[in-house]
């Protein structure tokens, strides 16, 4: 019988990063797989609010109690991935003070710190805030992370002697006489770093339990085991605007609704969101008007954001789960606790797991939760230790004085560097001179570029995941080929341009929806950058098929030698770009690219 | 017909709590008619009252003591110190001093194109210059509310503007600086250094030839006492290689009031006349040349008690020392306005700041008026009066070639070719343009020790363009421009209301 590990995490989100975390500390051997880059699924599609509770503090005190004690834990052991920006809950004239009363009364309920302010203070705090709101209450919402979050989740595990598979998509469960006893994945390149043009493998994976936390996808691992899972997805959109108009969590206080919440999410802001059900969370309609109810609505708290740049807009799918028979038609209205479902107990299928429901916030009590259950299930004695043992990059502030003086960083780039590194700043830094900024818009040098290449091979979007590069308003236009540029010390050229192409087009994904105003003109500068001056659209390096280098000149050098040296220069320029865009037009004509 | 003018000494009320201060300006007379300053506000005797022997402006060494003293000067109007502004107005233009103009929203019409950087003097020739890119909406969009200073590297933008122009985008590039600037000086910079210290006597320029005014001739010897520049370079890092500006025997508001205010009476064409520092105190023939021009052309001319623009404060991030000079001003023009008069400004970086920069960093009652009537002086007549018509006859009797230089906050007023255009057909007169280089001084930046060469090395295109030039006299609006081009050169300088006067009045 093959090798066997103790457990097999499915799924990279907040939650199985948690997990594989938790198990690996607690000295199980653990393998996480993932279908796309960590946060691929739900995780990275969410608007980064740290949960005071105040959200759930009339509609669900349960998690409204577990959001204020995950909060303080998150800010202690995640503090490189948390900012503890502060959030209001603000009225309008129009909203119910008998709603605003509850929300007060709830939140002091739940123990959750909470000071009413006055219309005028909470403009002092946030100027922009509209003129007409009349109030608020003050409370300790934050902004988090969530790719940093669960990068240095997995960072960890693997320190505790985890596995940790990206690009993996499960293929099939095995089960083997009534029962799980691994999962089968097909590596897209690999196994170990993604490295684009490598061939892929397929591989077993046996384990001693399986958990499956997959989200909104839990129904999909569910069936490969021949399972039931009834997860509900539930869509949200979120647009992202190009500054922070608000460095508070602003949230509406009314009872529930589209479009109530902006949350202040490193250099932007992110607007949300909305709640409907879909039927597959990898395939539902991502609409116009989705976007223009958020600019709308939340315009009526802030109403610079009608004027405010947006840079582009992404919709997730929340892993909604009821009980069998509970029947809750409002998606707003399925509670947001999470499940732990033993398909031994459940469907008489041991060995496997399934995490569902929960939220990003809570993350941390999910995965000890079922952590707990593994380690019973296979009869391990260990304690979790999660709660205070911080991430890596959390162990202590990075030292701004030092990044500015010793690594040269401009004050600024000092600042996010050392915000998005923590203690790891330094290390990271160190030794790579010169460090020029590779990503102007967010400030992201050459060094922690090449520290996320070390981890995430030549996938780029996953340098972005750890960076940020290419987040910021050029959305990738002026910064993509130098990113790229970074892998090629490592990687041979189709490898880079691959890679290139890729985080260029997934640029573009979320650009599709802010195509006005001045995104617009970004996105037209950035086409022409690339389509003419760089010759993308048509570059003889990326066409099929061999260039013929011999059909160019040889150069003025030839020239001048063959002949009296006195005219070549100017020849030779012009031949050189005939040619040029011959083929420049073969590849536009060309079509699908 | 002659108009009884009094006006007192212009003096900067900037006054301090200095032993031998005297404040006394209290003599009202009975209000003269419009155009006619009255003697009050930012007129008033000399507060600088030294023993004889060694007053002169131009000794560092006494320099340095003063600005070190200097730090609590209060306005001339017994000044808001805007700190103290209710933070209830909070207006979101309104920032400085009383909370931060927060100017995030600026990045948002940045593209990256990089045009202003192309077009920055100082990233050309300063490789430690990250460049307006990054001063403007880089750094505001990287900032966060409790989380940012500002980078030091802003303290070696000229202010030249011309990334205002460069920028396709109208990014508000020196809006942004200058914000930013303020608030590296307020919060960050030691106010004891001598980087503060020469930065303060610098940007307060006028309020040192004041002083320097009431003893010209000395002023003006012991600055051409050998070791004196040395000794500045030394003491206060001004640099060495530098002459500093001769201080003229009368300033141009002793000479207004002497020959008795305006010579013209017209209400319905009136201008006020911004005649800046340095027409004032250095080179007074520029503003009689305006006067006179002026007259010609039917004007009345107004000269309202006035401060410094705040140029020099603006590069020097010293925005509480050109809002106190604001208000002064706002006030004084606001009611000239009130009048039926224009503003008229014969230095074009005088002229920008009333327009550009006020409106845009302060938020005092009237400023955008002002910024509405205001304009250069050759601009103005060239709108109003058929300026080609008469000088389409006209001929200089000495026949002249001039090397022309567009200042840089000329050309942000769309006003680079105006001098070339308006000669172009006097006979006798030929124009030529230096090319669109910046002269590199920039203000107080070429007078900064360890910007000289930098300032020098920007310059030289147009010192070359300037020796390949026909004649041997230079021409410009901007008085630091002047210095420079004189200073690479040699040749004389002159102000294009000059060679006007010279043709038509």
């Amino acid at each position: 019988m093959d090798r066997q590990v103790d457990v097999v995490v499915v799924g990279g989100g907040s939650t199985g990063c948690g997990v594989v975390r938790d198990l690996a500390r607690r000295g199980l051997e653990a393998v996480l797989v993932e279908k796309g880059n960590l946060t691929h699924g739900t995780t990275g599609r969410m608007h980064g609010l740290l949960h005071s509770g105040g959200r759930y503090a009339v509609s669900d005190q349960k998690s409204a109690r577990e959001c204020i004690e995950e909060n303080r834990v998150l800010r202690d052991i995640a503090a490189h991935c948390v900012e503890e920006t502060g959030g209001l809950f603000v009225k309008r004239p129009e909203d119910s003070e008998e709603y605003f009363q509850e929300k007060l009364e709830g939140c002091r309920a739940c123990d959750i710190p909470a000071e009413v302010i006055d219309g005028d203070e909470a403009r002092r705090r946030e100027p922009y805030l509209a003129r007409d709101v009349e109030k608020a209450i003050a409370l300790p919402d934050g902004a988090v992370d969530p790719f940093r979050l669960c990068v240095s989740n997995a960072a960890d595990a693997r320190e505790h002697g985890a596995r940790i598979e990206t690009h993996a998509p499960v293929t099939d469960v095995l089960v083997e006489n009534g029962e799980v006893v691994g999962v089968e994945i097909e590596h897209e390149t690999g196994p170990g770093k993604r490295v684009h043009r490598e061939p892929g493998a397929t591989e077993e994976i046996r384990a001693r339990h399986v958990v499956n936390a997959t989200g909104a996808w839990a129904g999909n691992v569910g069936e490969m085991a021949g399972v039931d899972v009834e997860v509900r997805p539930s869509k949200g959109v979120m647009t992202v605007m190009n500054t922070r108009q608000v460095d508070t969590v602003i949230n509406r206080c009314r009872p529930k609704g589209d479009a109530d919440i902006i949350v202040p999410h490193e250099t932007a802001c992110i607007l949300g969101t909305t709640d409907e059900e879909v039927d597959d969370p990898e395939d539902y309609p991502e609409e116009d008007w989705e976007v223009d109810l958020m600019i709308e609505t939340l315009s009526e708290l802030v109403p610079e954001l009608k004027n405010a740049r947006t840079l582009r807009s992404f919709w997730g799918v929340r892993p909604l789960y009821e009980p069998p028979g509970t029947g809750t038609e409002d998606p707003t209205d399925i509670t947001r606790d999470y499940f732990l479902l033993d398909h031994g107990d459940r469907d008489d299928l041991p060995g496997m797991t399934t995490i569902v429901g929960g939220k990003l916030t809570t993350y941390r009590m999910m995965a000890e939760s079922i952590s707990d259950h593994v380690c019973d299930a296979l009869g391990h004695e260990a304690t979790c230790d999660t709660a205070d043992a911080p991430l890596p990059g959390s162990e202590s502030p990075a030292r701004m004085n030092e990044l500015m003086d010793e690594f040269g960083l401009r004050s600024p780039v000092a600042r996010r560097s050392g915000q998005r590194l923590g203690s790891r700043a330094e290390d990271v830094l160190e030794g790579v001179d010169p460090n020029p900024v590779v990503c102007e818009c967010e400030g992201v040098t050459r060094a922690e570029v090449r520290d996320a290449i070390d981890e995430a091979g030549s996938d780029l979007n996953a340098v972005r995941l750890r960076t940020r590069a290419s987040m910021g308003n050029c959305q990738g236009g002026f910064c993509s080929h130098r990113i790229a540029a970074e892998l090629a010390r490592e990687y041979p050229e189709p490898v880079v341009r691959d890679a290139e192409d890729e985080l260029y087009q997934e640029r573009w994904k979320g650009q599709r929806h802010a195509l006005w105003g001045r995104q617009l003109s970004q996105a037209m500068l950035n086409h022409l950058l690339h389509a003419t001056t760089m010759n993308r659209d048509g570059d003889p390096a990326s066409l099929d098929g061999s260039v013929d280098f011999g059909a160019f000149d040889a150069g003025a050098d030839a020239d001048a030698a063959g002949s009296d040296g006195s005219e070549p220069a100017g020849t030779a320029a012009a031949d050189g770009g005939r040619v040029g865009e011959n083929a420049a037009t073969d590849g536009v004509t060309d079509g699908d690219r | 017909m002659t108009r009884d003018t009094r006006t007192d000494e212009d003096d900067g009320r900037e006054t301090t709590g200095e032993p031998g201060e005297t404040t006394d300006d209290s003599d009202e007379t009975p209000r003269p008619g419009p155009g006619v300053p009255r003697v009050g506000r930012d007129e008033q005797p000399s507060i600088f009252v030294p023993d004889e022997g060694d007053s002169a402006g131009g000794d560092a060494a006494r320099l340095s003591d003063r600005a070190a003293t200097d730090g609590g000067v209060e306005s001339a109007t017994g000044g808001s110190d805007s700190a103290e502004l209710d933070p209830d107005a909070y207006d979101p233009v309104d920032v400085f001093p009383g909370g931060d103009l927060d100017l995030r929203e600026g990045a948002d019409s940045c593209y990256k194109c990089t045009s202003c950087d192309t077009s920055c003097p100082v990233a050309e020739v300063d490789e430690e210059f990250p460049g307006p890119k990054f001063q403007g909406p880089e750094q505001w969009r990287l900032k966060r509310k409790d989380d940012h200073d500002i980078d030091e590297s802003i303290t070696s933008c000229s202010n030249c503007m011309r990334c205002d122009s460069a920028c396709p985008s109208s990014v508000p590039l020196s809006q942004m600086h200058n914000e930013a600037r303020g608030q590296f000086v307020e919060e960050q910079m030691e106010k004891l250094s001598r980087e503060y210290v020469r930065n303060r006597i610098l940007s307060n320029y006028r309020f040192f030839a004041s002083i320097a005014s009431k003893v010209p001739r000395l002023a003006n010897a012991a600055a051409k006492i050998p070791g004196a520049m040395t000794l500045g370079e030394k003491v206060l890092g001004i640099a060495g290689e530098r002459d500093f500006p001769e201080f003229a025997t009368q300033t141009f508001r002793e000479w207004w009031r002497e020959r008795g205010g305006a010579q013209v009476e017209n209400p319905d064409k009136r201008v006020a006349y911004f005649h800046g520092c340095y027409s004032n105190y250095n080179t007074p023939e520029v503003g009689k040349a305006m006067v006179r021009v002026y007259e010609h052309f039917g004007y009345e001319v107004m000269v309202p008690p006035q401060k410094c623009s705040g140029t020099p404060m603006f590069a020097n991030g010293m925005l509480k020392d050109a809002r106190r000079h604001a208000e002064t001003n706002v006030e004084n023009l606001v009611e000239a306005i009130g009048e039926g008069a224009d503003v008229i400004a014969s230095c074009t970086s005088c002229s920008l700041s009333l327009r550009q920069e006020y409106p845009e960093l302060f938020d005092i009652h009237g400023i955008e008026d002002v910024s509405e009537h205001t304009f250069e002086a050759l601009e103005y007549l060239r709108i109003h009066e058929d300026l080609e018509g008469e000088l389409a006859d006209t001929e200089l009797a000495d026949e002249q070639s001039f090397a022309y230089h567009a200042p840089c906050h000329a050309r942000n007023q769309g006003l680079s070719r105006q001098a070339v255009e308006t000669f172009r057909d006097v006979e006798g007169v030929e124009m030529e343009d230096v090319g669109d280089s910046c002269s590199g001084i920039s203000g107080t930046y070429g007078w900064k020790e360890e910007k000289y060469e930098k300032s020098m090395e920007i310059g030289a295109e147009m010192f070359e363009h300037m020796e390949d030039a026909e004649g041997d006299v230079g021409m410009t609006e901007c008085p630091t421009c002047a210095m420079q081009m004189e200073h690479g050169t040699g040749y004389e300088i002159r102000h294009p209301l000059q060679l006007l006067e010279d043709t038509v009045a």
